[in-house]
């Protein structure tokens, strides 16, 4: 039968194959919106096998290590810089030991340490503890050290405010938070910033931490003053560690 | 002069001031501030053994915790005044027995102890805030008034015994 191939189909026809018509519009859909549905379906149906908690362990925890490995080696490098600067004393050691008597409020502020003049502990030694500096040695017998801590009055170091680039002064009040006194007029430090010793200190360990700046007075004279939480626990340390030269 | 003080191991109890004073126990702390030993022994052996005596011991418990601190206050000077004048009352009056006396003797005692230290620490510029002075002084004040009642009557009430046997 000639025409029979070209002869339209009639309109009922395709009406009736709907379905098929659907199915392309569908198509067509996921193609134009580059697999939007596609990929929601499959976040809906996969989600139950989504990477849990355990999978971001171990990523933290291979952050950590990376993160250590990489203190160690940049410790290591700053060590060799400042030598080469000749910033840094030769020789430096840590002496670990035990806090026999604390005194950390009261008239003075002082610790007296089950080590002294025979483990090479010297007047002036800074004193760590794990959460940073705790003070400096300020006398010594053969076997005990007399720590100073930077809450007694008498203590005056210099410090640094690492995000602003600033020097100051932290003074010991008798109080659980000594005073911070800042060289310049403005030194745009505001409460939450971390105070450590100076990076360019020669007679305290450089970048110890030190605490936490809590409160700031702008309007002090002649420069502003804050005050500084310190980060290490004197009540709870048992044991400290003596940076010997 | 009273005897007490030719009795030697009456005296070696006065080693305990120093020790008290460096182990600080936690527990006998108001504020994280200790009480003045030096107050509570020196108080009972003034009051049995005489002004002469209290203020020799007194010079010799100042000696010692001077010793244990850094920086140049001292506090021999109140400690010696405070062993004559207790000692003064033990000789003058009636015995002093009751706790509220010794609560209050005590409380003297560690208030011009604290005082004296005070304004030493403030004139040498070791205390640039003087309200942690204040906190101190008060804390330390009523806790060594608190402990008196208990630590000085006993030893009252022993080294008493002792003057009585040799007296």
């Amino acid at each position: 039968m000639p025409g029979r191939w070209f002869r339209v189909p009639t309109l009922h026809k395709i009406a009736a194959a709907w379905p098929w018509w659907l199915l392309v519009a569908a198509l067509l859909g996921v193609r134009l919106s580059k697999g939007a549905f596609l990929l929601d379906a499959y976040a809906l149906l996969s989600r139950p096998f989504w990477p849990g908690s355990a999978q971001s362990e171990w990523l933290r925890s291979g952050q950590r290590l990376s993160d250590q490995a990489r203190l160690v080696e940049l410790e290591r490098d700053n060590q060799r810089l400042r030598q080469m600067l000749q910033l840094d004393r030769a020789g430096q050691t840590l002496v670990s030991a035990p806090v026999i008597s604390r005194e950390p409020a009261g008239w003075w502020q002082q610790l007296e340490l089950g080590k002294g003049r025979r483990d090479g502990i010297a007047a002036g030694d800074a004193v760590l503890a794990p959460g940073g500096l705790l003070g400096r040695v300020a006398s010594t017998t053969p076997t005990t050290a007399r720590v100073v801590l930077l809450t007694d009055g008498s203590s005056r170091i210099g410090v640094w405010v690492g995000r602003t680039q600033q020097h100051a002064l932290l003074i010991g009040l008798g109080t659980a938070r000594p005073r911070l006194v800042f060289l310049e007029k403005d030194p745009g430090v505001r409460p939450g910033d971390v105070v450590t010793t100076s990076p360019a200190s020669t007679l305290l360990p450089p970048n110890l931490t030190i605490g936490v700046v809590q409160t700031l007075d702008e309007q002090a004279v002649p420069a502003p003053e804050g005050l500084v939480q310190l980060s290490a626990p004197v009540d709870a340390v048992d044991w400290v560690q003596v940076v010997t030269r | 002069m009273g005897v007490l003080h030719r009795q030697g191991w009456c005296g070696a109890t006065g080693l305990a001031v120093p020790l008290l004073s460096l182990a600080s126990p936690a527990f006998l702390k108001i504020a994280g501030v200790a009480p003045s030993w030096a107050v509570l022994w020196l108080l009972p052996w003034a009051l049995v053994d005489g002004p002469g005596s209290g203020a020799v011991a007194g010079a010799a418990l100042g000696l010692v915790l001077d010793a244990l601190h850094s920086g140049d206050a001292s506090q021999v000077p109140v400690l010696v005044l405070l062993g004559w004048w207790w000692g003064r009352i033990g000789r003058r009056g009636a015995p002093i027995e009751r706790s509220f006396s010794l609560g209050l003797l005590a409380l003297l005692g560690a208030l011009a102890l604290g005082l004296s230290l005070m304004l030493q620490l403030f004139w040498q510029g070791a205390l640039p805030l003087p309200l942690a002075g204040w906190h101190t002084l008060v804390a330390q004040s009523l806790v060594t008034a608190l402990l008196a009642p208990l630590v000085c009557s006993l030893l009252l009430l022993r080294w008493r015994q002792v003057v009585g046997w040799r007296g």
